[in-house]
């Protein structure tokens, strides 16, 4: 048992800290959202070029060959800058895929281009009628000639207007909500019949509408074996969780501490905030739900990167217990700060938004607390 | 104790239901022609355009039972857009404490919505701490007017104001309780200068509102120098009980339910899910009791007592309940509820209702900050002196 960090995940930490301290701040993040492609290229080339989007592919396809703790530490220290840049999209979901399902030559000609930045993945797994389960696919796969046909309707998908090559999960086979029967595909986003609606999202990222209608995809572009989609998508959706769940405990790191320090600040009935006890003890426990997350982060992160065979129950715990703990810690940094709170001025309240959205991403606190009871 | 409704009750429960029905918008129509007329109508009622006014200001003189039954019937209606601040706020405050003279300029236009007033309490130094207030009025030494300059913030639609209530201090000396006075002047004058306030929901509605020289005649002030505290913290108590909207909620949870029925799930609908369903009950069993709640408070009132321990609790749960509608709604849009701006992205009613649940969180620190409302009560009802922070 061991919680130290290597010399290199130190070295990693202390890389993406200093990166988020001097690229991001509420003005500068506010200004890239509000851009038309709502992140920066420039902050993608530095990505590429330290190293980072290399990092969970395998040495021999060209990567680091780091694990789920690698991107725990690097998205751990984004979700205190709520960093914009589509590392989740590209790097942990569509990469996630790819290395996971790629064939050899198709791993040779992505793979080195994906850590470069040059091309970037998205991943659309979401449909309205699903909710939050994986298995509920009504998109499908056809074959036809030497590949497929494409149609259906993917929501949500994150990043996918900037993206060069969209994963898609169809289904080839079986009823609508049958584990075995889903297939992954790489859709080029430029092919035929391929529409991407984008929209912002409430945390200030970007998501779309992706609709696929007779889109011809070569079988050399199916992502694992035909009807066995579904152990690549859990796979990554359960190392989707854990990076979010790292986001999510930076940005409450963020929020219990700046409600320290503001209410020992704000002085009101001749006493700093800080001075009454109901609100010392409501940040206590603020501070206490954040810990709880990051052990449990810990714990699923590591049971994931070392097989074990509980580690899907513990990341089920790990979303449970994050968006429970968003939720009180987001309201009460809020509530902490009164009036101040509720406006886009400070930053409490961007924090919050984020937190919010990514409860809602792979399924919300109830739904992982019904798999976890299951 | 009867839980029925008498027939005079009933028989006052269809004519407002008749009444709303007949009265109602009907597409097509010219929207601001449409509201003058609804509230000519209301008048013609005998008063229900001022519900809540005494009869001897021209209200309809209700019994609680009858405001009840109003709230409840109007609590889905489309009424037309109405603002608190000068029927709810003002009126009531001109009426106890303003002179015959004040009335007389101030009552019908605010009762015929001509004039939009605003709110000016909340200090950036003076937030929970209202009596901490600085913005300075001084008297000039003939006594005709006070010289006002000071920053307001908070303030609800001042970008749409015609004139403001105002607590400014008059003094330093004493109990900082003690040196408040109460001013009305217009808004639209050289020296004030509204800038907005963004807040999480994206949207516009308060404001930073500076004060710099502006005079204000004698006769705009209400009462006396110095005991504007007094009169605002009746007020208070009155916006306090309005914000519990107890009736909206009823609604906003019914609307819940209908939402979650067309999330399907499996077999069923997200109405089915264990997890949710429980949340949906434990809610409407604390509206249940909450509406019984608001029901004793409104019958002390009505026997003339002083409203009793249970109106105190009116504001907090009321408005921790809107919250938790609100972002149980949130949680019925699913991924859908992350989508922003003008573009409707899956189900309609996951549309808006991040923005709703965000906007919500300012109703536990708006009118009294639920822990300040916690020490009123510790305090005040049930007693407790403390020594100590």
């Amino acid at each position: 048992m061991n919680f130290e960090f290597t010399q290199e995940q130190q070295l990693l930490h202390d890389s993406v800290a200093r990166f988020v301290k001097e690229r991001y701040d509420l003005e500068k993040r506010r200004k890239l959202a509000d851009s038309t492609l709502g992140w920066s290229e420039a902050h993608w080339r530095t990505m590429a070029d330290l190293g980072w989007l290399a990092l969970p592919f395998a040495e021999a396809d060209g990567g680091f060959g780091g694990s789920q703790i690698e991107t725990m530490i690097l998205m751990g220290e984004f979700g205190k800058g709520l960093v914009l840049e589509p590392y989740l999209a590209s790097i942990v979901m569509g990469g996630g895929a790819v290395r996971r399902g790629a064939t050899r030559a198709l791993k040779e000609r992505l793979v080195p281009t994906v850590v470069d930045g040059s091309v970037r993945l998205a991943f659309a797994y979401a449909e309205e009628q699903a909710r939050f389960d994986l298995e509920d696919v009504i998109t499908h796969a056809r074959p036809n000639g030497d590949g497929f046909v494409l149609n259906g309707h993917k929501s949500v998908v994150l990043n996918a207007q900037s993206a060069d090559h969209i994963v898609v999960s169809a289904r080839t086979s079986g009823g609508q909500v049958d584990l075995h029967g889903i297939t992954l595909f790489l859709v080029d986003a430029k092919a035929d019949g391929v529409t991407v609606e984008g929209y912002a999202t409430v945390d200030g990222l970007q998501a779309a509408e992706v609709k696929l209608k007779d889109v011809r995809v070569p079988a050399e572009r199916m992502l694992g074996k035909p009807d066995s989609g579904y152990e690549i998508l859990n796979a990554v959706a359960n190392d989707a969780m854990l990076a979010l769940g790292a986001e999510a405990v930076g940005a409450m790191e963020i929020l219990y501490k700046d409600t320290v320090e503001y209410t020992q600040q704000r002085v009101q009935f001749d006493h700093p905030l800080a001075d009454f006890q109901v609100l010392q003890h409501r940040m206590v426990e603020m501070f206490m739900e954040y810990e709880l997350c990051r052990s449990l982060l810990y714990r699923a992160t590591m049971e994931t990167a070392h097989g074990s065979p509980d580690a899907s129950r513990t990341v089920h715990a790990l979303k449970h217990l994050v968006g429970r703990a968003s939720t009180f810690v987001g309201e009460n940094a809020v509530q902490l700060h009164g009036g101040m709170g509720v406006t886009e001025e400070l930053r409490i309240g961007h924090y919050f938004k984020r937190l919010l959205v990514i409860d809602s991403q792979f399924g919300n606190a109830d739904h992982h607390l019904m798999k976890f009871a299951a | 104790m009867d839980i029925e409704l008498s027939p005079t009750d009933l028989e006052f429960q269809q004519d407002v239901r008749t009444f709303l029905a007949e009265s109602a918008y009907k597409p097509g129509q010219n929207y601001m022609q449409w509201r003058t007329r609804w509230f000519e109508a209301a008048a013609a009622k005998g008063g229900w355009d001022v519900p809540k006014w005494p009869a001897e200001f021209g209200g309809p003189g209700w019994s609680p039972t009858q405001h009840y039954i109003w709230e409840r019937e109007t609590a889905d209606a489309n009424l037309p857009f109405d603002l608190p601040f000068g029927i709810g706020m003002l009126a009531p405050i001109l009426m106890a404490y303003g002179s015959k003279a004040q009335q007389d300029r101030f009552l019908p236009d605010i009762r015929a919505r001509k004039v939009n007033w605003c709110q000016g309490y909340s200090e950036p130094g003076a937030g929970s701490d209202l009596a901490g207030l600085k913005t300075k009025a001084e008297l000039a030494s003939d006594g005709t007017h006070y010289t006002v300059n000071g920053t307001k913030i908070w303030t609800t639609m001042a970008h749409m104001a015609d004139w403001i209530f105002c607590l400014t201090r008059t003094s330093d000396s004493g109990r900082k309780q003690e040196g408040i006075t109460f001013l009305l002047f217009p808004m639209k004058q050289p020296g004030i200068e509204v800038k907005p306030i963004i807040t999480l929901g994206g949207s516009h509605s308060v404001n930073m509102v500076h004060i710099t020289d502006v005079k204000v005649p004698v006769e705009n002030r209400i009462g006396e120098e110095g005991q504007g505290w007094t009169y605002a913290k009746g007020l208070l108590q009155h916006e306090r009980t309005g914000l519990a909207g107890i009736s909206r909620s009823l609604v906003a949870l019914e609307k819940l339910k209908e939402q979650a029925e067309t999330v399907r799930r499996g077999n069923g609908t997200l109405m089915d899910e264990a997890a949710f369903r429980a949340k949906v009950a434990a809610l409407e069993v604390d509206l249940m009791a909450l509406e019984f709640t608001e029901l004793r408070s409104l019958a002390s009132a009505s026997a003339g007592a002083a409203p009793g321990p249970e109106s105190s609790i009116l504001k907090l749960k009321g408005t921790e309940i809107q919250q938790r509608i609100a972002k149980l709604t949130v949680e019925a849009g699913g991924i859908y509820s992350a989508a922003w701006g003008a573009r409707v992205v899956g189900p309609r009613f996951a549309h808006g209702g991040m923005q709703s649940y965000l906007a919500s969180r300012a109703y536990t620190i708006y009118g009294g900050a639920s822990e300040v409302q916690k020490d009123v009560i510790a305090k005040n009802v049930l007693g407790i002196r403390s020594t100590r922070k």
